[in-house]
């Protein structure tokens, strides 16, 4: 393919969330990382015990934008277990397009926020162009871009007509082109290869010891995916596989995420073509019988688990939910030992935080004792001048 | 007004330069304020500038309901930005904290801890609906600098933070207005 | 992958700890005591060939506290080793040398209901803001905020 010609642009402000890192260095080279994950907590897990099934469900959608509808599926799909619910089959295929499509619009994201980390924001503007297609097919189904609001105990809400269907098939073979391009890309394109190749390492062993989930291990060949391991929702009916990689860094992670692009396009198709007829939801009970369930999905991010106990009121007893950037967490801290401060950017990046730095990171030079605080976007800033001027601080 | 004054004037009002903070959000506001700036709504052909210092901008966009953790952060950033500066709150969560009204780790809204000048409402609010709030806030600079600064239209007030009991959203009081 | 583990193997593997019984297909329930969970998580992690760690919930149901440990591996089964705790005295030995990303797990849990991981290496704050006080733990069910406690953000004044 063409050369790609990498700009050196205008800076735009990456993603995400707050946190706080302390980063204990040694010149260039990291000693330890300390993290800082409060800034927002909000106190969602309680809120939920006060809040019956109907109105809890708008309060989980917005634990997260990015991956709002899994937080809402692996709820209601566990409050229908506890239940003993049986959903038709129309519901479950409409749950799955819209992960789906949730999952692609995801990483095309990560995509572009891995590329303007390493100052590619050329395909930051077209992977983020690419993403538009993607949110303009949930919003001619779910009627949003973000925060679907599609799921509730018992069913889904909205139905999908034969035009949103057919104007959704049209789209996918445009998207399948862009993706290969961009498999392409990561294979070819030198900064790409110089910044993720052999950055944030991570072995099959620490990857399970460590407890992550989602593409950061699969990267590292560690084969768990949810919705292969306790498959949920239509899944099972739907012919695809799980992608893993070997090489463990973030060229792995990037290349697990295109391959799950691919993969998500084709079970999209899959369920758009393959969409039975039937109602769309159940008549759910106004309470749940008491027991206790541990309801797993797998979320662009990795393993969502949400722990439920249920106690024969139409509210939760307890709502304990564990999302997969924290489970990603102490990888990330341990992966980055002994690596350059010019590569915390992309791999924590690459784990695709649901969180990020637009606070301070604290750097404590343990030889000099010299403290100095940067902001994530200087940072970012360092590590392109790093290996701009040829891995030289 | 001198020429210098009067391109300085021009200068903000066609180049505004916006810093995001995100205040404790789930994220979804800030994912809608960077599509903004992506080639389907292309926010830069009007000279709007995501800068990432407080420093360099014009409009503070904030995000979120405003947690505990955020709310002094929130102030420190808002303080550090020259004048003249605006604020716009983005969503349900920025006027009132949304769906995490009343939790107990959130502080319940933007206003109660910077003043703000423009609300958008959505949650989140569309790309679209961004861009009108940055024009309406380019507005209020226009009518701003024709009344020589913001007091025409600000009043101060006591802001009274209510702690609620948990899980039952609380009215907030009404703000006291001088005679 | 590898078959779903049987309730005898987890009996015969939980020998002297608990009485698992199977709560789903693919998740077996072991509840054990306080001083026994250790010794069940590593048994789950030599024995039952569990590499994984799902989660550890941790709950207040009113009378006292619940510990639940999820671990999973390539056989794909949930194993939830359960435990209570005393609400007066809520300790119990920390799991974060056997599992290491219970270290934050654990921290979490701490700031939350107040539990305590004996022998964590470094149990401060990582959930709650730094200004909010000690000893008042946000998830347990007799905890309601106290309308003259400052729990941290901007006082009252005037802008």
């Amino acid at each position: 393919m063409a050369e790609v010609v990498v700009p050196i642009g205008p800076h735009h402000p990456a993603l995400k969330e707050p946190v706080n890192f302390k980063v204990v260095a040694d010149g260039e080279t990291i000693v330890r990382l300390e993290l800082d994950v409060s800034y927002n907590h909000r106190g969602i897990e309680k809120a939920a015990e006060q809040r019956d099934f109907v109105r809890v469900v708008p309060l989980l959608e917005r634990v997260c934008g990015i991956c709002s509808h899994s937080h809402t599926t692996v709820f209601v799909k566990g409050i229908e277990e506890a239940m003993k619910l049986q959903l038709p089959p129309r519901a479950q295929y409409i749950r799955t397009i819209v992960a789906e499509l949730e999952r692609m619009h995801s990483h095309f994201l990560w995509l572009g926020v891995a590329a303007h980390e390493i100052g590619f924001n050329t395909l930051f503007m077209w992977t983020w162009r690419d993403r538009e297609a993607v949110q303009d097919m949930l919003e001619e189904m779910t009627g949003n871009r973000v925060n679907y609001g599609i799921n509730e105990v018992g069913g889904v809400r909205r139905d999908l007509t034969t035009d949103q269907i057919q104007a959704a098939l049209k789209r996918l073979p445009h998207l399948e082109d862009r993706i290969a391009k961009y498999v392409d890309m990561v294979n070819h394109e030198q900064t790409m290869m110089i910044r993720f190749r052999g950055v944030g390492k991570l072995s099959r062993v620490d990857a399970l010891k460590l407890g992550a989930v989602g593409p950061t291990a699969r990267a590292s060949g560690v084969d768990y995916d949810i919705r292969k391991d306790d498959p949920y929702i239509a899944y099972a009916d739907v012919p695809w596989k799980v992608v893993t990689d070997t090489h463990g860094d973030v060229y792995g992670r990037t290349l697990v995420r295109i391959g799950e692009l691919q993969e998500s396009l084709q079970i999209v198709r899959h369920c758009l073509e393959n969409l039975p007829a039937g109602p769309i939801k159940v008549t759910s009970p106004r309470a749940a019988p008491k027991g206790e369930v541990l309801s797993r999905y797998e979320a662009p991010r990795g393993e969502l688990v949400h722990f439920i106990r249920t106690n024969n009121t139409d509210k939760v007893e307890r709502l304990d939910i564990r999302t997969p950037t924290l489970a990603n967490w102490t990888s990330v801290a341990v992966s980055l030992v002994h690596q350059n401060l010019a590569d915390i950017p992309v791999v924590v990046a690459a784990i695709d935080p649901c969180l990020s730095c637009t606070s301070r990171i604290t750097i404590v030079n343990e030889r000099g004792r010299k403290t100095g605080e940067l902001t994530w976007d200087e940072l970012s800033a360092h590590g392109r001048a790093f290996y701009r001027n040829g891995r030289r601080a | 007004m001198t020429l210098s004054q009067r391109l300085a004037n021009w200068a903000r009002m066609k180049s505004p330069w916006i810093t995001l903070f995100n205040s404790g959000a789930c994220n979804a506001c800030d994912i809608e304020v960077i599509a903004v700036l992506t080639p389907r709504f292309d926010v830069e052909r009007f000279g709007i500038l995501a800068k990432g210092s407080p420093r360099h901008a014009d409009i503070l966009v904030v995000t979120g309901p405003v947690t505990r953790k955020q709310a002094p952060r929130l102030r420190r950033i808002w303080e550090q930005m020259p004048e003249p500066k605006y604020v716009i709150a983005m969503g349900a969560c920025g006027a009132s904290g949304g769906v995490f009204r009343g939790l107990y780790h959130v502080v319940d809204g933007v206003e109660n801890v910077i003043p703000v000048d423009v609300f958008v409402a959505g949650c989140p609010p569309r790309p679209d609906e961004i861009i009108n709030a940055v024009v309406a806030c380019l507005g209020l600079l226009k009518e701003d600098l024709a009344h020589g600064g913001k007091a025409w239209r600000t009043k101060p007030k006591v802001i009274e933070r209510v702690v609620p009991t948990e899980g039952t959203p609380v009215p907030p009081k009404p703000a006291e207005v001088p005679a | 992958m590898s078959e779903l583990l049987k309730l005898e193997q987890v009996a015969r593997a939980m020998e002297g700890i608990g009485t698992p019984e199977a709560v789903k297909a693919n998740r077996i329930r072991v509840p054990t005591t306080p001083a026994k969970v250790k010794e069940a998580v590593r048994r789950a992690l030599t024995d039952l060939a569990c590499d994984h760690v799902v989660q550890i919930a941790a709950v207040d149901n009113g009378k006292a506290f619940e510990l639940i440990y999820h671990l999973t591996g390539p056989h794909r089964t949930v194993v939830a080793i359960a435990i209570e705790l005393p609400r007066d005295k809520p300790e119990v030995a920390t799991a974060s040398d056997l599992l290491p990303p219970a270290g934050i797990y654990e921290r979490q849990i701490h700031d939350l209901l107040g539990i305590v991981f004996v022998g964590h290496p470094d149990l401060k704050r990582i959930i709650l803001n730094e200004d909010w006080p000690a000893n008042e733990f946000p998830m347990r069910k007799d905890w309601k905020p106290n309308p003259n406690t400052f729990y941290g953000g901007v006082r009252k004044e005037a802008t």
